[in-house]
């Protein structure tokens, strides 16, 4: 049983760090904590000329 | 591009650029100002700003760039042979939708004989293999995708019919140029630097491949032979220079706009476009950046 859990949360950890690290855009997060007049500017883009 | 080379330089990263599918979705997030600003089609960020969007347009995304691309073993050979046939744009706020009026009237077609559709940039190449629609109107690298695949042919550029033709334009909220102008300048230094850097006399055809490489892995999520293809076949087939907003250029859009029923009223120049920011980037130089340098200047 013991076994059983510590392979769960390995798996749960391994797929949230991977997650974290592939499909989150910390760039974002971590511009939107700053103070408004330290912030870059956000620009929207499409993938077209 | 800008920011991934600007990432290199000491000032490092000039702003936090946004993926988005669709110009209706850019024009909701510039007004709820999730977007400080954006890159759309320059009648949209024109019929924002004459619906009372406290937007300006302070430069351009590029110069060219857009096709009207039928089926390469299709009926249409000429102009002539869209009347009645289904056209994709992008938006009915688009100069890709303005250009089919223009060329409508220099073949003495009316163009309201063309069943025009609005469909995401995206789906646009799809749409044509599949038959769905009969040619499309759109910016690249669209053109490119559908002729790279071997079932497009491109009938027209848009130069062909519109000298000093532009279509994407750099949108700047009205809060943020009256609050923040030193940001703007930045943004607009960096894109000025980026067109000119593509434009770099003998280093142009490496930087652009260069480019179409890095912008398809990490920004366009496209093929970088895709964007190599539309960047380079011909050379000019987009060009980045120059960027600044010009009074004529806007006053035939609004008027192409007023004509073809998407614009309500006249509006003056002045009062969607800010010009200092392009005025302050006039004197700006190309990147000093090459493939595979981890600096750049």
């Amino acid at each position: 049983m013991r076994k059983l859990l510590f392979g769960l949360v390995t798996w749960v950890g391994a797929v949230t760090a991977a997650h974290m690290a592939l499909n989150v855009n910390w760039s974002v997060i971590m511009n939107d904590r700053l103070p408004l007049d330290k912030r870059k500017l956000n620009v929207a883009y499409i993938p077209v000329t | 591009m800008t920011d991934y080379i600007s990432a290199y330089s000491q000032s490092g990263q000039l702003f936090v650029p946004r993926l988005f599918q669709g110009f209706p979705e850019i024009k909701e997030a510039l007004m709820s100002n999730k977007m400080q600003a954006a890159f759309m089609v320059a009648p949209m960020a024109i019929a924002l700003r004459a619906q009372g969007v406290p937007v300006k347009i302070v430069y351009l995304g590029h110069r060219y760039g857009s096709a009207v691309v039928v089926r390469k073993d299709g009926p249409v050979k000429t102009f002539a042979d869209l009347r009645g046939r289904t056209v994709a744009v992008p938006s009915r706020f688009s100069d890709e939708r303005l250009i089919l009026f223009k060329a409508a009237h220099d073949n003495g077609i009316d163009a309201w004989a063309l069943h025009m559709v609005e469909m995401a940039p995206p789906d646009v190449a799809g749409a044509l293999a599949a038959g769905a629609i009969d040619a499309f109107s759109m910016g690249e690298p669209f053109p490119s995708q559908a002729e790279m695949a071997g079932f497009g042919r491109v009938l027209f550029h848009a130069r062909q019919y519109w000298p000093d033709y532009i279509s994407c334009v750099l949108v700047v909220r009205q809060d943020v140029i009256e609050h923040r102008p030193e940001a703007v300048q930045m943004l607009v230094d960096g894109i000025a630097r980026s067109g000119l850097w593509l434009e770099d006399g003998t280093r142009r055809e490496a930087h652009r491949v260069h480019a179409a490489d890095f912008v398809g892995r990490y920004y366009y999520r496209q093929n970088p032979a895709l964007l190599r293809w539309a960047l380079t076949k011909p050379i000019d087939r987009v060009m980045y220079e120059p960027l600044s907003p010009r009074r004529r250029d806007f006053e035939l859009i609004v008027r192409l706009m007023r004509e073809t029923g998407v614009l309500d009223h006249d509006i003056s120049f002045e009062e969607y476009t800010d010009t200092r920011f392009a005025e302050g980037a006039s004197g700006m130089t190309p990147w000093k950046y090459e493939a595979g340098s981890n600096t750049a200047q």
